[in-house]
């Protein structure tokens, strides 16, 4: 017989046998012993035949057939769950359920006497490992309450970090914290307070919006701790239930992955800072080197002159002296350029460059340029088409006099002597800009180096050793942008252009010409 | 002028006043200097000089207050010195009673024309006035209220005259757009600079023999406008 077989055979005859076993009938008892592997036929220890363990074996034996699995203790246990007692202290009460077993399982079956003193232990037996097994599994219970509660906070946590992880503004964070926290503490308000380098302002970020539910004291506090020293805090406002040691514990777990996570921002925000520190000591010391060679040049020259004609050594010629004269004039002038693109470029810099803006005819600006860079000019044809009819332009004009000078300058060391330089000047088709070009005939810049050439010392071959700081062209775009306007450089079939725009509107008006041509009809 | 004029140089730095007392010195002026605002109103007082020349970076005072406290008392010629980034301030100073500007580094040449011219107006007001100014082709009679180019007469609005003739008799001077604008439209208008802008350009386009190079009615950039006689 398999063991299943025989779990049948049993449980058809239970009846048979039981009688057969309270009975003591000795057919009946041989009979139940060759049926049944030994620890089923309730043979003790020691050999004695005990009716106790015949009981508590049918009953195993039923609960197996019932539950048609292993059995382990724990089914069994779940089974005589049910037949839970509360044993109060110092009593024992007898409790209708306590007897349960007594009902179905110890004879005389579904009468609550207790006729043999065996059976006592049997009913004893089976409260006390009902009661263990009742123990057992309100712990496993607890156990497993415990276990998902902490689940619930790891998943929160989890939660917390995963969002966290994708941001990168201190603002967002914040928001991010004062969500969670809102929600699963269920708070009538979270602020968050973070102290921001560089100068440790204090800046609040708060969840609801308004002071409303922030005006007392907030309920818990923690603060945002790391080894750099305190980053931040975190206030709660919630009065609803009271926080528990584990509420507590959440809390403070939350702190901590919020207090990395402003960490992790204030580091990306100094290590941003130390770029452009890195950039910007970079240029300087390309613009100090740039520098002091563009500055000693026409030292060296005016030096050279200024003491050849004081020595007494020689006697100088009328034209000799006469040349080293005008070399020394040339010179300065060149100097003097120069400091002006040192300050435009400082006042770029530093965003102090507000153009002081009037209304202005450009043929004045480029006369006026003209006139003064006459000598610059010497070596070239110009061609002129600035009409002094051209709507005014609203600019600051030294300034606009300072690019179209500097504008010049560089045609003038890339175009061929001889070759013509040509400015024109034309309103865009509406009427908002006005579009001016320098030309000249030099030679093409390679299309990938045409949005660079406004960069700083930018030189599109190393063997461009060309005179100036390199600042030129940059101070052009800064100038041109703060006026509102775009600055560009194409190649041209037959040679190169810069060009920019200037506005022709300020503060979204015209100049009042009607107005005035007005006034001017009027009195002629 | 039975002796040379006088000139006062007001300036803090040595070098320069070294300089103007050297070269001016060589085309016969007498110079006196001085080195803060004080000393200068001080000496102004004592030596009554024939022209100023004031820098507006001076170390004590504000040199467009010197400007004004000369000019409580004295109608002697100044011309201020700014250094680049000293627009505005050059601005104030001519409202406020200089005559001209120059712009550090500047020439001696330009120096010296401006005093001339800034004397020759001094003389002019206690003396009689140029009732007729030439510059190339064109002729400005004032008496008349007409001017001519080549002979031929050009016709010009009431406005347009009144700032010609303006301009035309402080020839050699510049005249900021402010006062040039009082004294033409009138106090209201004082701002409204895109009036004069355009009155410049219907000027020159009936005078010049190329608008677009000016040789008489010029346009100081930031400053205001100057016209340049034959004289100048």
């Amino acid at each position: 017989m398999t063991q299943a077989q025989q779990l049948h055979f049993a449980l058809r005859n239970f009846k048979r046998l039981d009688h057969a076993a309270s009975s003591k009938s000795r057919e009946d008892v041989e009979l139940s012993h060759e049926f049944y592997p030994p620890v089923l036929s309730g043979r003790s220890l020691d050999g004695g035949d005990h009716p106790v363990y015949r009981h508590i074996a049918l009953l195993y034996l039923r609960l197996c057939a019932q539950h048609q699995r292993h059995c382990s203790p724990l089914s069994l246990a779940y089974w005589t769950h049910r037949l839970a007692f509360r044993i109060r202290r110092g009593r024992c009460r007898l409790h209708p359920r306590l007897l349960r077993p007594q009902l179905f399982f110890i004879a005389p079956r579904f009468t609550f006497n207790v006729s043999h003193w065996q059976d006592w232990i049997v009913l004893f037996v089976l409260l006390l490992e009902s009661s263990a097994i009742s123990y057992w599994v309100n712990h496993a219970q607890t156990s497993l309450d415990e276990a998902r509660a902490r689940e619930r906070e790891t998943t929160h946590l989890y939660e917390l970090s995963i969002s966290l992880a994708g941001l990168r503004s201190e603002e967002d964070i914040a928001f991010a914290i004062a969500e969670h926290l809102k929600d699963i503490f269920e708070a009538d308000a979270v602020e968050v307070l973070t102290f921001t380098a560089p100068h440790r302002t204090i800046k609040t970020y708060r969840i609801p919006k308004g002071d409303a539910a922030t005006a007392a004291q907030p309920s818990h506090s923690v603060q945002l701790i790391t080894p750099r020293g305190q980053l931040g805090e975190i206030r709660l406002w919630q009065w609803g239930s009271p926080f528990q040691p584990k509420d507590d514990q959440l809390f403070n777990a939350f702190a901590s992955i919020s207090a990395l996570a402003v960490e992790r921002v204030t580091l990306a925000q100094a290590e941003a800072r130390g770029k452009i520190l890195e950039e910007s000591d970079r240029l300087k010391s390309a613009l100090l080197s740039s520098v002091s060679h563009e500055l000693r040049t026409p030292l060296a020259t005016i030096k050279a002159a200024s003491t050849g004609l004081r020595s007494g050594e020689v006697e100088w010629g009328a034209s000799a002296s006469q040349e080293l004269i005008a070399a020394i004039d040339e010179e300065t002038d060149q100097l003097n350029r120069l400091v002006g693109n040192l300050l435009d470029m400082s006042r770029i810099e530093s965003g102090a460059l507000k153009p002081n803006k009037q209304w202005d005819t450009l043929s004045d600006i480029v006369s006026s340029v003209l006139s003064h860079n006459r000598r610059t000019l010497e070596n070239h044809q110009l061609d002129v088409d600035v009409s002094d009819d051209l709507p005014l332009v609203a600019v600051d004009h030294s300034q606009i006099d300072q690019v179209v000078t500097n504008l010049l300058s560089t045609s003038v060391k890339y175009a061929p002597r001889g070759t013509t330089i040509r400015i024109h000047a034309r309103p865009n088709v509406d009427f908002t800009m006005m579009n001016v070009q320098l030309s000249n005939e030099g030679p093409h810049v390679p299309d990938e180096h045409l949005t660079h050439s406004f960069d700083k010392f930018y030189r599109v071959t190393a063997a461009d050793r060309v005179t100036g700081t390199g600042l030129g062209l940059s101070i052009c775009k800064g100038i041109v942008e703060a006026h509102g306007g775009r600055i560009w450089a194409q190649n041209l079939p037959k040679g190169f252009a810069f060009n920019f725009t200037l506005p022709l509107m300020w503060e979204g008006a015209r100049p009042k010409i009607a107005n005035s041509e007005q006034h001017m009809a009027d009195s002629g | 002028m039975s002796t040379n004029p006088h000139i006062l140089v007001i300036d803090d730095e040595s070098q320069i006043l070294r300089a103007l007392k050297t070269i001016l010195t060589e085309k016969k002026f007498r110079v006196t200097t001085a080195s803060t605002g004080e000393e200068g109103l001080t000496l102004a007082a004592a030596v009554q000089p024939d022209a100023i020349i004031l820098d507006l970076g001076l170390p004590d005072m504000d040199g467009l207050t010197v400007c004004e406290r000369l000019r409580e008392w004295t109608q002697t010629p100044i011309i201020v010195l700014s250094a680049r980034d000293q627009e505005h301030d050059k601005v104030l100073a001519l409202d406020r009673g200089a005559d001209d500007y120059l712009t550090k580094p500047f020439g001696i040449q330009e120096l010296l024309a401006r005093v001339r011219v800034a004397m020759r107006h001094l003389t002019q007001t206690h003396g009689s006035k140029e009732m007729v100014i030439v510059a190339g082709k064109v002729k400005i009679d004032l008496t008349r209220h007409r001017a001519t180019r080549e002979e031929v007469e050009v016709k010009l609005t009431a406005t347009e005259f009144k700032l010609l003739a303006h301009l035309a008799s402080n020839s050699g001077r510049v005249l900021t757009h402010r006062s040039i604008l009082t004294h033409v439209w009138g106090e209201p208008e004082a701002d409204n600079i895109e009036y004069l802008r355009v009155s410049m350009r219907q000027l020159r386009k009936k005078l010049e023999d190329d608008p677009a190079q000016p040789q008489f009615l010029l346009t100081e950039p930031g400053v205001g406008c100057r016209f340049m006689s034959e004289e100048n």
